[in-house]
């Protein structure tokens, strides 16, 4: 099977829909890559290089840079929605969807329940996400638990070049409007991806890894830094299972608490801050659905409840590290 | 004079680069026999256990429980009793000169090509010395290449191997509408004749044993032996609602109980297989083209295809294996099974013996084309 990047598969994911459904249309800021000053279009592929292709491939009609003004464009989108197109918009760093979060939270995500199940918002909404890319604090926040928090909405988390492709379509055919969100520091992480298109279901987490000591919960790119974990554990004799949710709107409790059930002891890795997180829901679930199965305290590793430092060793101590996971699941196995 | 054997850490598929020792089922200077289970160990994919290669006692215990270790590295030491210590000490010492001297890949790990035929592509993974004779691995309904994980490598150490992605499935393309099995022979043989000339050992599962059969008579002087596991094509009978259900479930947990109708142990199901499973099926075109397979396997009165007029013909040696719990593809009649072929039963075995009973597989697959 072809090994692609991350970059690579949402690209392949964009392309494909896009010219097998007319309906499909984008628009974001500099999607064309590099369009205005010297007049290029397309120089970069879009800021991060995701969008490279689309402009020749569908025209200005179907790709439209905005101005820069979320609230704007995101309402745009979420009309256009309502009217029969699939608008995938792009909001360059997901701490811009504030200015805009009357539009995703007070209007398309209540739509369909406002409008007693008639009206449909296949609207995506794309943007990037987390630490690492020494961007500052307004640029790298994972900021996952406010779309989760609200009904109506379905929050994507991918991990892994494959998963990110074949949520990606998922996300485009789905009828409600999607929050889905890419993590800087993985776009150039490489897996297999296969050429031909592909969908994956939402609410099914992925089970990453088999284990018997201790389950690990990782989100996003935490997954990485679970897997790093789990080789560290796997030397000292200690067996982890990974998962990961992909979703977390609709969650995969059938998975997680399965797992729970079986293993006894969990850690929960999530670079998100840590109060009123992904984290701390899934904990309270877990404790609420199988106290008497836990072995041990659930065990969080996430960030500290701060901004995310823009130094570069303060940054990288913010972000969760294998380490921690590492130490958080020997303290209880060990116990 | 004194026996020397290693206990090493095996190569479970392609892929494997290391193994966790999870449990040594016999204490240091207990007495083994030659296929008796001894050690445990667990991989990212797999647990599973390794045989005795002889008979002899335990006399070294080199990696201890909890220790994860390369793919080759000395895990025990089994010798007779003549052995001296300073015999066995040196032989400890010889065995770290030989790990990594191996000519695979970076960590050991082979990757599939893409073989392109009239229709699409078909998938392919190629183990073991260059050889006139071929070992080709055809898979069942719903399975990968990764069906044959503990009989691809331990079969490449005698000669070369190849595994194959029936269309599809695994990462080979989906061919389907008319014609659909005629189509898949056609396909199979097309990457077969790229990357296998010469003499030809078909070891084929299930569905892929009619794959076989129709390759064997298409090019009787081309096959040197077959070798059938479970095959479909000697009763009418069998499980309908597999191919249904399988086709069915979408999602990890549904699927999952599917798939554990395949063994007589549903532990030997892990994340890997149903998460690698689930990759091809959601594929576009696959559905279909699984639905279009089922149909050329069976219908609402049985099995469709009938291999046993095919076997009977064949002038090479044919063995077929069974597994006495088999409930997808029920063991057949005696008077069902063509007289030129070997028929073997194992024990306590359901439908995927190349998998609960690798050993006895491998043996038999050797002892077949050691025949042709």
């Amino acid at each position: 099977m072809a090994q692609k990047s991350f970059r690579q598969a949402l690209n392949e994911a964009l392309h494909f829909e896009m010219g097998r459904d007319p309906r499909v249309i984008m628009m974001g800021e500099d999607l064309t890559g590099g369009a205005g000053a010297n007049g290029v279009k397309d120089a970069w592929g879009g800021p991060f290089g995701v969008t490279r292709g689309l402009l020749d491939a569908f025209g200005p009609e179907r790709i439209r840079d905005t101005p820069i003004s979320e609230a704007a464009f995101i309402g745009a989108a979420a009309g256009a929605a309502l009217t029969g197109l699939r608008p995938i918009a792009e909001i360059m760093f997901v701490d811009f969807a504030g200015v805009c979060l009357d539009q995703i939270m007070n209007q398309a995500a209540k739509f369909r329940y406002m409008f007693g199940g008639r009206a449909k918002t296949p609207l995506v909404i794309r943007a990037t996400y987390g630490a690492g890319s020494r961007s500052g604090s307004q640029h790298t926040q994972a900021l996952y638990p406010i779309f989760t928090h609200i009904p109506g909405l379905k929050v994507v988390i991918p991990s892994t070049p494959y998963d990110a492709k074949g949520l990606l379509l998922q996300a485009i055919r789905d009828d409600d409007p999607v929050i889905f969100l890419e993590h800087k520091m993985l776009y150039d992480t490489v897996g297999d991806v296969p050429d031909g298109a592909y969908t994956i279901p939402f609410g099914e987490a992925r089970v990453a890894r088999d284990g018997k000591d201790v389950l690990i919960i990782a989100i996003g790119r935490m997954v990485q830094v679970a897997e790093e974990a789990a080789r560290k554990l796997a030397s000292e004799g200690i067996s982890a299972a990974i998962i990961d949710p992909r979703t977390t709107s609709p969650l995969d409790e059938d998975t997680l608490l399965d797992f729970t059930e079986t293993i006894g002891r969990v850690v929960i890795v999530d670079e998100a801050n840590p109060r009123c997180s992904v984290a701390t829901d899934i904990s309270a679930l877990l404790a609420d659905k199988c106290f008497d199965a836990l072995k041990a305290p659930i065990k969080l590793v996430t960030a500290p409840h701060a901004p995310v430092p823009y130094a570069p060793n303060l940054e990288d101590a913010y972000i969760p590290s294998a380490d921690a996971v590492v130490k958080a699941a020997t303290s209880i196995v060990k116990r | 004079m004194s026996s020397i054997e290693a206990v090493t850490v095996p190569k479970w598929g392609m892929t494997m680069t290391e193994g966790k020792i999870t449990q040594w089922m016999v204490g240091e200077g207990g007495p083994v026999t030659r296929g008796q289970e001894i050690l445990e160990i667990e991989t990212t994919k797999v647990t599973n256990v390794v045989e005795a290669a002889a008979t002899g006692t335990l006399r070294r215990i080199v990696l201890n429980e909890g220790t994860t270790a390369p793919v080759g590295a000395l895990a025990g030491v089994i010798a007779d009793e003549a052995a001296t210590p300073e015999e066995i000490d040196a032989f400890i010492a010889s065995y770290a000169d030989r790990l990594g001297s191996g000519d695979e890949g970076e960590g050991g790990a082979s990757v599939p090509r893409t073989i392109t035929v009239d229709g699409g592509t078909v998938n392919v993974l190629e183990a073991g010395p260059e050889s006139d004779e071929t070992v080709v691995l055809l898979h069942g309904f719903g399975g990968d290449l990764s069906t044959w994980l503990f009989n691809q490598t331990a079969l490449a150490d005698k000669m070369r191997v190849v595994a194959v992605d029936l269309p599809g499935h695994g990462a080979s393309s989906p061919i389907a509408g008319e014609d659909v099995f005629l189509k898949i022979v056609a396909a199979v043989e097309a990457a077969v004749d790229a990357v296998a000339p010469g003499k030809l050992h078909l070891v084929a599962h299930s569905f892929g044993g009619a794959v076989a059969a129709a390759i064997a008579t298409n090019r009787p002087s081309r096959v040197g032996s077959l070798t059938l596991i479970a095959p479909i094509g000697l009763s009418r009978q069998m499980s309908r609602d597999f191919l249904v259900d399988f086709i069915a479930a979408e999602r990890r947990r549904q699927l999952s109980s599917v798939l554990e109708r395949l063994f007589a142990d549903p532990s030997k199901i892990t994340s890997d297989m149903v998460e690698g499973t689930l990759r091809f099926k959601r594929l576009e075109g696959v559905p279909e083209a699984l639905s279009a397979i089922a149909d050329t396997i069976a219908d609402d009165s049985g099995q469709v295809q009938s291999i046993g007029g095919q076997l009977k013909d064949l002038p090479c040696p044919v063995t077929i294996l069974w597994g006495d719990r088999d409930e997808i593809v029920p063991l057949p009649q005696s008077t069902e099974v063509p007289a030129n072929a070997r028929l073997r039963i194992i024990p306590d075995v359901g439908h995927m013996p190349q998998m609960e009973a690798s050993s006895a597989v491998n043996d038999a697959i050797l002892e077949t084309f050691q025949r042709g």
